[in-house]
This record gives structure tokens, C-alpha cells and sequence, in this order.
């Protein structure tokens, strides 16, 4: 499993470290939103987290975009709208049945679920602060 | 990865993506120097498969807008027609409908640099369109709203422009878009000397110059200096006016704008104007419309030209005043540089035409458009 290290860029720079070190800051969670909420397989979460991270870095190099760290809340939210697309792509194709947990969570807009997943993150930096 | 997504032709990661930005830079500043006739079809879906690449074009066309904006709109729109296509492979996610919103927002600064205010309003469209559908649009949407008040100012839509600058100041305070919020100011100080508000005019460029972020971009500091010149050459301060001038172009030459080098130009074309050297001024005018004609400028060449011929007449050379009117017609009207029904234009053409100059409409048309620059 890679998730430690999703993707290695070629000739990191400063700012890429930056930006990995956000990314790998958040796997956790992205992983979690990934696997137990949008009901993706391990080896699906760690492809979709490997576009992510590429997705990030581009992300972050955007005009008028903030600090890597400020960006982690539209992570949160690509990372959902991801894992919507996909598992809709997947059940959409008969590959997959849906149960109605994961209707209701593809139902939901991605902003709003990632919302909830950017509360938990708010309690984990707390949790980072207080230690 | 699992058998059911390598069976499905759900968007996935590109090997290609996996260059440094630097070799990301290099091959894009490799695609824009080759001349069209030399891509071929190969070279170009080669260099486009590339996401990181797409990304250093669009950099690299953003920092030539003002250098050569008939090329960056070029090639915006190449990219732009080569994005909207489906079968085109762009990037992840969001990624086509944010190279959608870049390329068309640097195709539309472009048109307006080169004074094409229809084409940039429609591109400006097309931008927000595309720009609507990422994640965290507000940034780029911000730089679209600024991007149709610069153009409402160049069409001469000044109070328009004022009312709306509040709004955009504030967003992009809440985005901590600094230096977009140092550019509103400056654009909200030339409104203000457009309305006549010379006072709040000068103070807020003042302030501007004094402010550590704009000293900080010498681009935008350069330009605020030669408005200072400007005001002070309008207050007869000519020696004043002198000293900024000299300050603001080494400042203008490291800002990498060329654009801004023909603005000081025309600043000091307009300083020999207020102290009577008639002759030196057209010199000035003249070498900056030069200039500006290189750098595809349509809106400021047709300017100058006006400018020139109303020293022209005034010198008594009126054959030739009417040569520069008739030559910045064309493009005043084609590009609505003034709002419809600007009786001026009208009453101007007829007194070419009869060739007998109205100099009250050339006065007021030129003063109409200089408000505008």
C-alpha cells in the first residue's frame, strides 16, 4: 500500500512540499471518506487518492488560490466529488449495487458532506494543538 | 487497480503528468516558440496530453498579455477551441472547465488590451461559464469582474466602473487577493480623475505608492507613478512631473511592460504639450503610437492619433490633422469606444469630410477617450 507516499513527483520543489505535506496531513481522512463513507475498495481509494494529489498540486498553482494549507477545505471537497462521480460511474454501470447509505451520501451535495468531513478536521487540529 | 476500473473509462491518472514544473516549463516555452506551420498534429496532441504543460502555457501566455497581447490571444484561443473539444483529454476533474475559464479570461484581457472590447466581452462570458463549474470558483471569478470594469472603464462607463468597485475591492479583500486589490485601486484613482475627481484622484494614488505591496510589484508601482507625473504635469508642476518620470522608468523597465513604457511616453508627450513645446510633444505622441501599433494596441493608436492631429490643427496643418482623424475613426467606431450615439464621432466625420475640422468635437471626442486610458 502507498498511501504514505501517493505519488512522487519528479524534482519536488519547495512549494510541492508544501503541498505533499498538506496532502499526506489529510490522507487520513480522505481515506476514511473514500473507503468507509463512499463504500470505494482499498485498491480504488488509493488510485482515486493518487488523482487527488495531483489534482492538489495543480490546484494550489491556480491564480488567486491561497496557501496549500488554506486549500485543504476544496481538497476535502474534490476528494467527495470524486468519490460521487466514480461510485455513480460504477453503480450507473451495473458494475456495483447501492445500498441506502450510499444513496443517500451520492443524494447529498459533495460541498456538504465535505463540510462535515472539514468539521472533523477542525476537531483534528484541535486535537494537534492541544497535544 | 481493481478489475471493474480498469474495465470502465472512469478519468484516470496519466503517467504523462509525472514532469518537474520546470521540464513542464521548458516544453511549454518550446510549443509556443515553434511557429504554427511547424506543429504538427503529433507535436501538438503531444504537448497538449499533458496537464502540467497546459498549465505552464497558460502561465507563460498570462505573463505575455501585456507584451504581445494579439499572440496570447491566439494562442488562448487555440487552447481554448482544443479544451472545448470532448474527445480532447484534459487533465483531472475540474481541470478542462478551469483551462476553459484561463484560457478564454487571458483571450479576453487580450482583445481588450488590443481594443477588440466586443471579442473581449464574449470571452469574458465564455470564462465564466467554464469558470462556474470548479471547485473554489471565487478567485477566478473575482478576476473576471475585475477584467469587466477595466473594460467598462475603457469603454468610457466610468460611473458604472465606480459604483461596482466597492463590491470587488471587498472580494477580493475576503480572498487575500492583495495585489488584485492594489489593481482595483488604481483602476478605482483613474475612474475618479475620469470623473473629474481630481483630488481623490491624486490622494489614492498617493497612497498607492506609499503601500509596501505595490512597491513590491513594480509593474503596477510603475504605472502609478507616471499617473502621479501625469497629475503633476496637469498642475503645471513640470519639474515635479520630470523627477516621477524619472523615477517611474527604471520601476517601468523591471515591470517587464512594455505597455507602460508607451504610457510614460505619452505621459511626457502630454508634459511638453502643458508647457508648449507643440513640436517635442507630437515627437513623443508620435514614438509612443509607434509603439503602441507594435504591441497591436488599436484603442490607444487611434487615441494618439486624435491627440496628434489636434496639435496638428492647432499648429495650422490641417491636411494632416485630418489624415490622423480619419485614420482612428475606423477603430473608435468598430470597437464602440465611445457609447452608441456619441454625437462627437458624427459631427467630427462630417466636418473631415468637408474638410473643415470641428476642433470642439475633436476636443471633446479626445477628451471623451482620454478619460479612458
Amino acid at each position: 500500500m502507498e498511501t504514505d507516499n501517493p505519488v512522487t513527483r519528479v524534482q519536488e520543489n519547495p512549494f510541492e512540499r508544501d503541498v505533499r505535506a498538506i496532502f499526506q496531513d489529510t490522507l487520513g481522512l480522505i481515506h476514511i471518506a473514500l473507503v468507509s463513507h463512499y463504500g470505494l475498495d482499498e485498491g480504488e481509494a488509493m488510485e482515486l487518492e493518487k488523482d487527488l494529489y495531483i489534482w492538489f498540486l495543480r490546484f494550489c498553482m491556480r491564480p488567486g488560490n491561497s496557501s496549500p494549507k488554506d486549500s485543504r477545505p476544496f481538497l476535502l471537497v474534490a476528494c467527495c466529488q470524486f468519490a460521487r462521480e466514480y461510485q455513480k460511474y460504477v453503480i450507473g454501470a451495473g458494475v456495483r449495487s447501492s445500498n441506502d447509505k450510499l444513496r443517500k451520501l451520492l443524494d447529498r451535495e459533495p460541498a456538504d458532506v465535505a463540510r462535515d468531513f472539514s468539521r472533523s478536521l477542525e476537531l483534528l487540529n484541535y486535537r494537534h494543538l492541544d497535544a | 487497480m481493481p478489475e471493474t476500473a480498469k474495465i470502465l473509462p472512469f478519468p484516470t491518472r496519466r503517467t504523462s503528468t509525472e514532469v518537474s514544473s520546470a521540464e513542464a516549463h521548458r516544453i511549454a516555452r518550446q510549443y509556443l516558440s515553434t511557429p504554427e506551420e511547424n506543429r504538427s498534429v503529433e507535436f501538438f496532441e503531444e504537448t497538449f496530453s499533458n496537464c502540467d504543460v497546459l498549465f505552464s502555457v497558460c502561465q507563460i501566455l498570462r505573463d505575455m498579455i501585456e507584451s504581445d497581447p494579439a499572440a496570447s490571444v491566439t494562442e488562448a484561443s487555440v487552447l481554448y477551441r482544443w479544451s472545448t473539444n470532448p474527445t480532447s483529454e484534459v487533465g483531472l476533474f475540474d481541470e478542462r472547465e478551469y483551462m476553459l475559464g484561463e484560457t478564454a479570461l487571458i483571450a479576453a484581457k487580450g482583445s481588450r488590451l488590443l481594443g477588440k472590447f466586443t471579442d473581449a466581452e464574449r470571452w469574458l462570458d465564455r470564462s465564466e461559464a467554464a469558470f462556474r463549474h470548479t471547485v473554489n470558483p471565487a478567485p477566478s471569478l473575482a478576476g473576471i469582474a475585475f477584467e469587466r470594469l477595466a473594460l467598462r472603464f475603457a469603454s468610457g462607463r466610468f460611473d458604472e466602473t465606480l459604483e461596482l468597485l466597492p463590491s470587488l475591492k471587498s472580494s477580493f479583500s475576503k480572498l487575500g487577493m492583495t495585489v488584485e486589490h492594489f489593481k482595483a485601486q488604481f483602476l478605482e484613482a483613474v475612474t475618479l480623475r475620469a470623473l473629474g475627481r481630481v483630488d481623490e484622484h491624486f490622494a489614492l494614488l498617493r497612497g498607492l505608492e506609499e503601500a509596501p505591496g505595490v512597491r513590491d510589484c513594480p509593474s503596477l508601482h510603475g504605472q502609478v507613478l507616471v499617473h502621479i507625473g501625469n497629475h503633476e504635469a496637469v498642475l503645471g508642476q513640470f519639474e515635479a512631473a520630470a523627477r516621477t518620470y524619472e523615477k517611474a522608468l527604471p520601476i517601468v523597465m523591471r515591470g517587464n511592460r512594455p505597455a507602460a513604457l508607451c504610457e510614460l511616453k505619452w505621459s511626457i508627450g502630454n508634459a511638453y504639450r502643458g508647457q508648449g513645446s507643440l513640436r517635442r510633444a507630437i515627437e513623443s505622441y508620435r514614438v509612443a503610437r509607434n509603439d503602441y501599433q507594435t504591441l497591436g494596441f488599436r484603442a490607444f493608436v487611434a487615441q494618439l492619433s486624435l491627440v496628434i492631429a489636434e496639435i496638428l490643427l492647432s499648429l495650422g496643418k490641417d491636411r494632416e490633422a485630418e489624415w490622423e482623424i480619419l485614420s482612428a475613426l475606423p477603430a473608435i467606431e468598430e470597437e464602440k469606444m465611445v457609447p452608441e450615439g456619441f454625437a462627437a464621432v458624427a459631427l467630427l466625420r462630417e466636418s473631415v469630410r468637408h474638410r473643415k475640422t470641428d476642433p470642439a468635437a475633436l476636443r471633446e471626442l479626445r477628451e471623451r477617450l482620454e478619460a479612458s486610458k
